[in-house]
């Protein structure tokens, strides 16, 4: 198929030879010798306990390693399915291993991942990252059954994480994606996902390889067209996420800044589709929910609103350009606050999320200085918010986070005005 | 006796009048030309400014900061309406020295073509210093920013330090371009920009020894103390 001319020769010969199947689980990886090998032995034990019958393949989309990940990926095996109480499944699992083509990124390698789904036209889909160590055979089932038996194209992640992880996704992802597009999905950025192969032929539709979201944006823009595209979404919840130690040189600037601006040019393009839409409703969610015990975290406080502190006395003049003047002053007078009652307001970090969107719409700086000056912002808003719920547990913590998402939805209107003036 | 007297007086008349008359035409030019090149210098200007704000040329250059630098400077016209006046003084200029040229005097003549031959050093000099501005101004943000989400102390330090040094290569460039006092600016600059890099040198070399190990320390360390946050 011309649409699939994007696909390694090799892959494409290897996918004819397989012809159709039910399911195809994709695992992009690069460089993760350490932990491809768990999450392989995963996915073969979900498919055997849950899938026994079903037509499988199991395709690792790599980003070029060095470190073996090819090797480790084709070596993994399950000795005695007994053990895992399944049975060596009917059709066996096809297993393939394939470097991906286009700008280097998750969003290329899931590109492959698409690609595959189409040309085995696979029913049901799912996609983990390679590091994960917490993946169980269960993690299949629940990506993949949503699909075959209810009927759903998009699976999201709902992991139990620890109260002071995923800030950035619970101060400005989830209620934002949440207050613009109507849907509740309550990781939208998880990375482990779940889609139709209907849903993977629609990503295959859009031209959006060679821009940003080939290289950090892949997640929320998946989200993001399966809602706009109008597909039947859900999420399943999968306990705890623990992965593999993050390169420790990341920078968190420039994180927040790719992560931000994905979004930001996510509402320019879909902004007729999320204009109309005043209310939100959940999304269905399968799974056990149960409690996690998670390690507990040490969080530098002082050092967060230290550089929210210095933001505030000398990028004024950016911000000036961006905030309007009661949210400025709001913030210039959090900065006065003693650490007691230091209380980033939901409010104000609303009219800050949304000013900023509207400012990268109009390009009033050069968008790579805006986005970055959020960072002393959002370091204020999560001291802020570590400090508030320093005694809560995680049901009082999600009850703070559910206020924050009203408060996003509450001033929509705010936006739309700022948007159109 | 009054014959020779007379002849002369009427002879150096006549020379006068006939150099003014000779005059007058080339002063007429003068003064056409002159009109005209107002007149054009008018319309351009005018034309040029609609179509600058047209094209919201201000608000490219307010997020490029070139507006920032105005207000700095004090000047109050936007950045479009002083595009459109610096032409208009420059097309004035070069009609007023074309003007001059008709008077069809020599020396004004030379002066008129080594206007002409140094204007294109005036443009290229405008444009490093623009171009030298506006790249001061980016990276003196950029690094001000960066400062501040590293958390290093006197972020407006770097900021300033950086824009200073931007800013002197380029008056040094657009004085090399101008051909002024060339080898006593290219002097000053080595030894300013020499003296400056040596001083950073020693002062984190010798002065700063301890202050620089620990900001290595911390940049290849696996986190701050005590942060282990993930904020995905």
């Amino acid at each position: 198929m011309s649409e699939l001319s994007f696909l390694p020769a090799d892959l494409q010969s290897r996918l004819a030879e397989i012809g159709e199947v039910d399911i195809l689980i994709g695992v992009p990886s690069y460089n993760n010798a350490r932990t491809i090998g768990h999450v392989v032995r995963a996915i073969q034990a979900g498919l055997a306990r849950y899938f026994p019958d079903q037509r499988s393949v199991v395709i690792n989309s790599d980003g070029g390693s060095t470190d073996g990940t090819a090797e480790v990926f084709a070596g993994a095996a399950i000795s005695d399915y007994a053990t895992i109480l399944a049975r060596h499944p009917l059709r066996g699992v096809h297993r393939i291993i394939t470097p991906y083509h286009g700008i280097p990124g998750k969003g290329s390698a899931l590109r492959t991942v698409f690609g595959a789904a189409v040309a085995t036209r696979a029913r049901a889909c799912a996609v983990v990252d390679s590091d994960l160590r917490s993946i169980t055979p269960e993690w299949i089932e629940l990506l993949i059954s949503p699909q075959l038996a209810g009927g759903f194209d998009f699976v999201a992640p709902l992991y139990r994480r620890h109260k002071y992880d995923g800030t950035i996704t619970n101060s400005i992802v989830y209620p934002l994606t949440r207050a613009l597009f109507g849907q509740r999905i309550r990781q939208p950025i998880g990375g482990d996902f779940g889609f139709s192969g209907a849903l993977a032929r629609e990503y295959l539709c859009h031209d959006v390889w060679s821009s940003d979201v080939a290289r950090f944006g892949i997640d929320i823009w998946m989200t993001t067209t399966a809602i706009t595209a109008g597909f039947r979404l859900c999420q399943s919840f999968l306990g705890a996420k623990i992965h593999d130690v993050k390169d420790p040189g990341v920078d968190l600037s420039a994180m927040l800044m790719q992560v931000v601006s994905a979004v930001f040019s996510l509402m320019q393009q879909h902004e007729a589709s999320w204009r109309p839409i005043i209310e939100t409703r959940p999304v269905p969610l399968f799974g056990f929910d149960y409690t996690v015990g998670l390690e507990p975290i040490h969080v530098n406080v002082e050092r967060m609103i230290g550089i929210f502190e210095s933001g505030v006395r000398d990028l004024e003049q950016v911000w000036g350009k961006v905030l309007q003047p009661e949210t400025m002053s709001a913030v210039q007078s959090l900065a006065r606050q003693s650490r007691d009652s230091f209380r980033f307001a939901a409010e104000h970090w609303v009219r800050v999320v949304y000013d900023f969107a509207v400012a990268h719409r109009r390009g009033v700086i050069n968008r790579d200085h805006l986005l970055r000056s959020l960072t002393p912002l959002y370091l204020g808003r999560t001291a802020s918010f570590v400090l508030q719920t320093a005694d809560a547990d995680a049901d009082q913590v999600e009850a703070i986070l559910e206020e924050l998402c009203v408060e996003y939805e509450r001033l929509k209107p705010y936006l739309v005005e700022r948007w159109d003036s | 006796m009054n014959e020779p007297f007379t002849a002369r007086l009427v002879a150096a008349l006549n020379t006068f009048y006939e150099g003014v008359m000779g005059f007058l035409p080339g002063l007429l030019a003068f003064l056409l030309i002159l009109l005209l090149g107002l007149a054009v210098a008018w319309v351009v200007r005018f034309v040029v400014r609609r179509v600058l704000t047209a094209v919201r040329f201000d608000r490219l250059a307010d997020a490029s900061g070139a507006g920032q630098l105005l207000s700095r400077a004090d000047l109050q016209a936007t950045p479009s309406a002083l595009v459109a006046a610096f032409l208009f003084w420059v097309l004035l200029a070069s009609f007023a020295m074309a003007a001059l040229s008709a008077l069809d005097i020599d020396a004004i003549d030379r002066l008129t073509a080594e206007f002409f031959l140094y204007l294109p050093r005036v443009f290229a000099a405008m444009v490093i210093l623009l171009v030298g501005f506006l790249f001061a101004s980016f990276l003196s943000r950029a690094t001000l920013l960066a400062a501040i989400n590293a958390g290093a102390p006197s972020p407006r330090v770097f900021s300033l330090a950086v824009k200073l040094l931007i800013t002197v290569l380029a008056f040094a460039m657009a004085l090399e371009q101008l051909h002024i006092a060339r080898s006593i600016v290219l002097a000053a600059f080595i030894i300013s920009f020499g003296s400056v890099m040596l001083s950073v040198a020693i002062a984190f070399g010798i002065g700063g020894r301890d202050v620089a190990r620990r900001m290595l320390e911390r940049r290849f360390e696996s986190k701050e103390p005590g942060d282990e946050l993930e904020h995905l």
